[in-house]
């Protein structure tokens, strides 16, 4: 399937991408609202965006005690608004941090945009693409630690 | 419906010797007639911090002011000014930078944060939304940049917390030391952190979790969309990419405006082992960029062999590259390097430092400095060893470096010698550009209302030398010509107004101005859709000269006259001895005169005339400076 995916050693950190998925879901400019983000280590020159990766195996889902959490057809994580009842279960269960309380409390998390990512078609430096993929799984301390040996800096 | 677009409509006083925070609506018509970020600061300390209060004083107040477009997607729209009376200069101060702080706080839910007072005891002031909090920072006295900012995201246990950050430099009084978000997102010029300091407080943490929004979200998001177009296309826009501001080095050397050895030549042989294309080729690892920026130009570099091998930070600017390579005479980029990386970690100017290191090195070469009264220190061209403990011991205001602790002006008066040969304008040392090789910036570092620096006009387009730019914007070809004189009065308030705007919306001068991708009109264009305040481009330049006048009434009313507005004598009357602007000097009287009768101030005092400040809407400025009545030309 068509991921949304990462280039650690390309993303610059300017969490241009927050903005333009928080006002193309929410119509104003806000990280919180924002359904990716960036996390930053200054020190070490490091960024790395997160977001639902839309996994085959979805802590979140598993644990919604309402049902609220389903796939699409296409085997999206999606939610059924109207089964969810806002308790935040599902929050913090995600390994990529990726399921975040939006303003009614119910859990906001990427759509891909229906299926052209605006955060990728904007990014910058193309460390954000939207690629045929089988999966993707690294972690941002993965990340890190792959880029950190690559520069040769001893943290 | 939200009250405001654009801005977060608020403001917050952090009154330190009450130990009381309160939050207020911003003011509508500061916001339209300065805009905000630094036009915002400037009208808000001519008000509130009067004549001759002593800028280490409890009276003076400290600012820190984001603006209109930030925290919406505009590229670069990133920044904040913080600013006060300076005590390295004694006149109006301020500094800028970029990077992740304004936007947080934007998130917060404030345009613009003043400090008044001063705490007895060491606080850093928490902002958590609505939450504002001053916690106990005993514990991180001392604690260089860097371990200050990882201590308080420990304490606050979040991550995402955005900081701004003093170092020991200022702690310990030297009074250029800056103030740093992001590590190394230096607000460093006129002593920003020593204002700091001297209030108790160590550093400003942010965290903000609402929103911004804007007027007429459509009509923004196309305008946006040009931009991000005109910026991608842009012919500058891979250079920067690739070298950001590092890539001037070569080009002022080629032009011979390079200051090397302290001025003594515009041409450095060892230019291309320090250059911008040198570390991109073999230290730059990764781009890395401010918020919303969408031409990011930072770079992290390592260290890969030799000296200081294992070193690894974001940056260095041209400046501060150039400041510890051609103006110190070292050709050793990786010593370079390690010097700015002290700067930033101990907080404090790195131009600043340069100039005080290389302005010793040349009395050093003259015979004017004995060895035994730099603390046994052998101040030859170019001796790293030197130049880094000298940085140190600055820091630490320790025996020699004491003496340059204060800037290059007050450490010839103490010194008692030297005084001529200092390289600053109003106390505040010059950047790395050689006046007698660029015209206009020289014009504009005579008349800057924060001292000798550039970034007040920055008249990039002289670089172009191109008569037919000149004819076409302001009539006179020889205005963007970079070793004529003629129009360049014309020139310098033009950039001048233009870099206010720029520096109140709080964008990236580099891309905005530079680069020529936010002229007025398109500026009226853009704030009306963020804002929905409708001004005219011409409107928008008014904003701007508003600007530059209350701060040359500001530093009026300190003692600011015509004969403060020179260069250092070297300038006037030695020409450049070799390469591209050889033979040149800087003859600045024409030029000057230009500039006042452009600007509308008195051709003998340079004092903004009363009939000008009243056009303005500053008549309160006109009343305070002497101009009662009916203000006509005096």
């Amino acid at each position: 399937m068509r991921r949304l995916l990462v280039k650690a050693e390309a993303c610059a950190g300017c969490r241009l991408c927050e903005l333009i998925c928080s006002f193309h879901h929410e119509g104003r400019f806000s990280p919180r609202l924002s359904r990716i983000n960036v996390v930053k280590e200054d020190r070490l020159g490091f960024d790395y965006p997160l977001f639902c990766r839309h996994c085959d195996h979805c802590p979140p889902l598993e644990s919604c005690p309402n049902g609220a959490l389903g796939r699409t057809p296409e085997g999206l994580l999606m939610l059924d608004e109207e089964a969810c009842s806002g308790c935040g279960a599902c929050i913090g269960r995600c390994p990529y941090s990726a399921l975040r309380p939006g303003d009614a409390s119910k859990p906001i998390f990427c759509d891909l945009c229906g299926g052209r990512p605006l955060c990728a078609e904007r990014c910058p430096t193309g460390a954000l693409t939207y690629e045929e993929a089988e999966r993707f799984e690294e972690r941002p301390e993965e990340a890190l630690k792959r880029l950190l040996d690559r520069w040769g800096i001893v943290a | 419906m939200p009250d405001w677009y654009g801005y977060a409509g608020r403001i917050l006083r952090v009154d330190l010797t009450r130990g009381r925070v309160r939050a207020g609506e911003l003011e509508r018509e500061l916001a339209r007639d300065f805009l905000g970020g630094r036009g915002l600061n400037s009208v808000r300390l001519y008000r509130e911090v009067p004549r001759d209060v002593d800028p280490l004083s409890p009276e003076n107040k400290l600012m820190f002011s984001t603006g209109p477009l930030v925290g919406t997607m505009f590229p670069t729209a990133s920044r904040f000014n913080v600013s006060a009376k300076s005590p390295q200069t004694g006149i109006l101060g301020d500094s800028n930078a970029g990077g992740h702080l304004a936007a947080e706080l934007k998130f917060a839910g404030y345009d613009q944060i003043i400090i008044e007072g001063r705490s007895r005891t060491p606080v850093y002031i928490f902002i958590s939304d609505d939450d504002v909090e001053l916690r106990e920072a005993s514990h991180l006295r001392g604690m260089d940049v860097y371990e200050a900012d990882e201590a308080i995201r420990r304490e606050i246990g979040d991550r995402k917390i955005q900081t701004a950050v003093i170092g020991p430099a200022a702690e310990n009084g030297v009074r250029y030391a800056g103030v740093y978000a992001n590590l190394m997102r230096a607000a460093a010029r006129t002593g920003m952190g020593t204002v700091m300091a001297s209030k108790g407080v160590k550093a400003i943490a942010v965290r903000g979790t609402g929103s911004i929004e804007v007027a007429d979200p459509g009509r923004f998001e196309r305008l946006v969309m040009e931009v991000e177009e005109e910026i991608y296309n842009h012919e500058q826009y891979w250079p920067r990419r690739r070298m950001g501001t590092t890539r001037i080095l070569m080009m002022a050397n080629a032009a011979g405006f390079l200051p090397t050895r302290h001025y003594k030549s515009g041409v450095f042989e060892h230019a291309w082992e320090v250059s911008g294309e040198r570390l991109a080729e073999e230290y730059n690892v990764k781009t890395r960029g401010c918020s919303a920026c969408t031409i990011p130009c930072s770079r992290f570099y390592v260290v890969k062999r030799g000296r200081f091998s294992g070193l690894y930070g974001e940056g260095p600017e041209y400046e501060a590259q150039g400041a510890f390579t051609a103006r110190v005479g070292n050709g050793d980029l990786n010593l370079a390097l390690k010097a700015v990386d002290m700067c930033n970690r101990l907080g404090m100017d790195a131009l600043t430092t340069s100039e005080c290191i290389s302005w010793a090195m040349e009395l050093y070469e003259r015979g004017l400095l004995k060895r035994e009264e730099a603390d046994g220190l052998d101040l030859s061209w170019g001796n790293g060893e030197a130049i880094l403990t000298l940085i140190e011991k600055i820091a630490r205001r320790e025996g020699f470096g004491d003496i340059l602790a204060d800037g290059s002006r007050a450490a010839a008066e103490r010194l008692g010698r030297g005084s001529e040969l200092t390289m600053q304008v109003k106390g505040l040392d010059l950047i790395m550009a050689d006046p007698r090789g660029l015209k206009g910036f020289g014009l504009g570092f005579a008349v800057a209302s924060r001292g000798g620096d550039h970034l007040r006009s920055e008249p990039f387009i002289e670089l172009s030398d191109d008569p037919k730019r000149g004819m076409e914007m302001f009539g006179i070809p020889e205005a963007t010509m970079r070793l004529a004189y003629k129009g360049k009065g014309r020139l310098v308030s033009y950039f001048e107004d233009w870099c206010a705007v720029i520096d109140s919306l709080e964008v990236c001068k580099n891309i905005m101005e530079n680069m020529e991708i936010l002229p007025f009109k398109r500026a009226a264009e853009v704030i009306w859709a963020a804002t929905g305040i409708r001004l005219t481009p011409e409107e928008v330049r008014t904003c701007g000269e508003r600007i530059v006048n209350i701060e040359r009434a500001f530093n009026v009313r300190e003692g600011i006259t015509r004969r403060d507005d020179a260069l250092p004598k070297r300038f006037r009357e030695e020409a450049l001895q070799e390469g591209g602007s050889k033979g040149a000097v800087f003859e600045q009287e024409p030029m000057l005169d230009e500039y006042y009768r452009e600007r509308g101030w008195n051709l003998e005092t340079g004092i903004p005339e009363g009939e000008t400040l009243e056009r303005l809407g500053l008549g309160f400025a006109a009343e305070e400076l002497g101009y009662k009545g009916i203000p006509k030309s005096s």
